[in-house]
């Protein structure tokens, strides 16, 4: 089974993911009214694919596989995937997986392009610990940004339907507009505090001489969503931003990360070291 | 041993008829003793509550000497045990002669028919679940007074069974159908639980405080009454346990409110955006959900588009119920191939007894031919 490598496990996971998607239109036609755990196990046969995957490229290099984009890309989808399926387990979150499964299929396809998994030069160092907390909390605090993104989703059209009174909003099993908006917030946090832990974490790594950490494309975007994602925080906690609002900037700041995260990686001098 | 069912419902007629047949509870142990001591039937149940009366017997007459005899019963019993009563007075009155008031149903149709009655298909509100606990009752009474047997014991248990399979699997139950139903599942759907909720009632109106009520059942707080009447919103308030304040100082309360519900007499709109402008600034946001079953309206229309106000009239929570119950009907056919295929079984284990030798029997009897009217 040698030709079987790890690309093709997560081909299968997003070939699961994809399935997932497909099931979630149909659950959204539905009106998701009833509360089936088919989505649920699809994607935990997806995550589980998923995470033999990486398990394989990282045993094969001896390393977390972060060490280009595709790798990147795949830990992050991970996170995310795995983050859908713990809150999903909470009292009425089952849903949550119709509205993580388009991200993961649309951004999986993203990541098996070839050009985005060149051969690998030289082994990464991850002897340094700092190192792997630092690609470990960064990829993870997108994975709970993007779970956000997906709870903001469910509120945004939860609270339009009772808005205009649709009757969907009534028959659906989704969670109450109050407790998505508080569970879009936590997640929002724990992103912020991974990722601030992985900002901090990453000034401490070695550079090359006389290149400052604030000079990389890849820092300076990095900078610009931990502040994007400050103000979204300050805002809705401190000065009474409106929640619709806030699950906005929730959904736009995710969307942002996602079309650039590849581009930002890609010219970054430091992540190519 | 078949089974057949004689009894009068809701469907069949009305309410003064129905209570002079009904059983109390306390009577009905004596009432199945003689009906089986009678010899018409050797193991029967009596269900009697506001909406029918019925008794479902197993038997080994043929279906038409059955009815008949289960009819004088009925009819005897209706002079001697009526208790049920909502207006004594009707007591007094004769029983009148029968058209198609009572219905006799032999198998199969003995059999659909209960299961539906479990399920609530048969009910007044669609798919309603009170009934399922009242045929509970009736069985459990019989069962522990030995009035029951080894038929009766099958097919009431399988009934049970029926009713939760249609209740799991079908939206016969789905949904709320009353307006105080669904203003307190729109509430489930804005807040994250209405334990620690307040509600303020603009106008003691009756809706207002079936609202309220309901509010109160599922964990609401409090509740604040303003009224016109003072007097009127003490009582109303002394009644849900909740305080009355001033008509003209309900605007203050805003920023301590989840919920409110107005029903006042007022001819044109006592709140509108300009006034719940300011005060959703001082809730910091909190969602809240406005409920005016007023005509004409309290509340202007307007400020359902200012950000976290959730606005519902009377036409939008009796247009949900109405969409509920249209749902409700749609699953009716649903449930009644589940019931057809879960009694087939029990029917082919009797035409497999070698000491039956009748097989399934049309309605006859009384007015057997006459059949309940679709429900």
């Amino acid at each position: 089974m040698s030709w079987f490598t790890d690309r093709h496990f997560f081909l299968l996971a997003v070939v699961l993911y994809g399935l997932s998607t497909v099931y979630s239109v149909f659950l959204w036609r539905k009106g998701f009214r009833r509360d089936d755990h088919v989505n649920y196990f699809i994607i935990l046969a997806g995550v589980a694919l998923h995470t033999l995957a990486m398990t394989k490229r990282g045993l094969t290099f001896h390393s977390c596989p972060v060490n280009n984009l595709y790798e990147a890309t795949t830990f992050l989808l991970w996170a995310l995937g795995l983050a859908c399926l713990v809150y999903s387990l909470l009292p009425r979150f089952k849903f949550l997986c119709a509205f993580t499964a388009p991200v993961l299929f649309t951004v999986g396809i993203f990541a098996l392009m070839p050009s985005l998994d060149p051969p690998h030069g030289p082994k990464p160092d991850f002897s340094n610990w700092l190192r792997s907390l630092h690609a470990a909390t960064i990829l993870q605090s997108y994975g709970a940004f993007g779970l956000a993104a997906a709870a903001a989703g469910m509120f945004l059209m939860q609270q339009h339907d009772l808005k205009f009174h649709k009757l969907r909003a009534m028959l659906s099993l989704l969670p109450s507009i109050q407790r998505l908006e508080l569970i879009t917030l936590r997640l929002v946090l724990v992103g912020f505090v991974l990722f601030t832990i992985g900002l901090v974490t990453g000034e401490q790594l070695p550079r090359p001489e006389g290149k400052p950490y604030l000079s990389d494309p890849k820092v300076i975007w990095s900078a610009l969503l931990w502040l994007v994602y400050l103000e979204l925080i300050v805002a809705r906690m401190f000065f009474g931003r409106s929640t619709r609002r806030f699950t906005i900037g929730v959904v736009i700041a995710f969307a942002f990360l996602l079309l650039t995260f590849g581009i930002t990686n890609y010219y970054s001098g430091l992540h190519h070291q | 041993m078949s089974v057949v069912v004689i009894g009068l419902s809701h469907r069949t007629s009305p309410v003064e008829l129905r209570e002079r047949f009904a059983f109390a509870e306390s009577k009905i142990p004596s009432a199945l003793q003689a009906l089986r001591e009678s010899g018409i039937a050797g193991e029967a149940v009596i269900l009697s509550t506001c909406n029918r009366v019925e008794i479902y017997a197993a038997t080994e007459l043929e279906p038409s000497k059955a009815f008949d005899g289960l009819k004088q019963f009925l009819v005897a019993s209706s002079h001697e045990v009526g208790s049920l009563r909502c207006d004594d007075r009707t007591a007094q009155r004769d029983v009148p002669t029968f058209g198609e008031e009572i219905y006799a149903l032999a198998e199969p149709q003995s059999l659909h028919h209960l299961f539906k009655v479990a399920s609530g298909l048969d009910s007044m509100v669609l798919g309603e679940t009170e009934i399922l606990g009242q045929i509970k009752d009736a069985y459990a009474l019989a069962h522990q007074h030995k009035h029951t047997g080894a038929r009766l014991n099958k097919l009431f248990q399988r009934a049970f069974n029926v009713a939760k399979h249609i209740r799991t699997h079908t939206n016969i139950q789905r949904g709320s159908v009353s307006v105080a139903s669904v203003a307190v599942e729109l509430a489930d759907k804005i807040f994250t639980s209405l334990a620690g909720r307040e509600v303020l009632v603009i106008g003691a109106g009756e809706t207002g405080e079936k609202v309220a009520r309901a509010l109160l059942s599922r964990g609401a707080k409090s509740i604040i009454v303003a009224n016109r009447s003072f007097e009127r919103a003490q009582t109303l308030a002394a009644e849900l346990k909740g305080r009355a304040i001033p008509f003209d100082d309900w605007s203050g309360e805003f920023d301590k409110i989840d919920i409110a519900i107005s029903s006042t007499a007022a001819p044109h709109h006592i709140l509108d955006r300009p006034k719940l402008e300011p005060l959703m600034k001082s809730r910091r946001q909190r969602p809240l959900l406005l409920i005016d079953i007023a005509v004409p309206r309290d509340i202007d229309p307007a400020v359902n588009a200012l950000e976290n106000v959730y606005l519902y009239n009377i036409d939008d929570l009796q247009s949900i119920a109405a969409d509920y119950l249209k749902q409700r009907t749609e699953e009716i056919i649903r449930c009644e191939q589940i019931i057809f295929e879960k009694a087939r079984p029990f029917l082919e284990s009797r035409e497999n007894q070698p000491q039956m030798r009748h097989g399934p029997d049309a309605v006859r009897g009384l007015d057997a031919s006459k059949q309940l009217p679709a429900s």
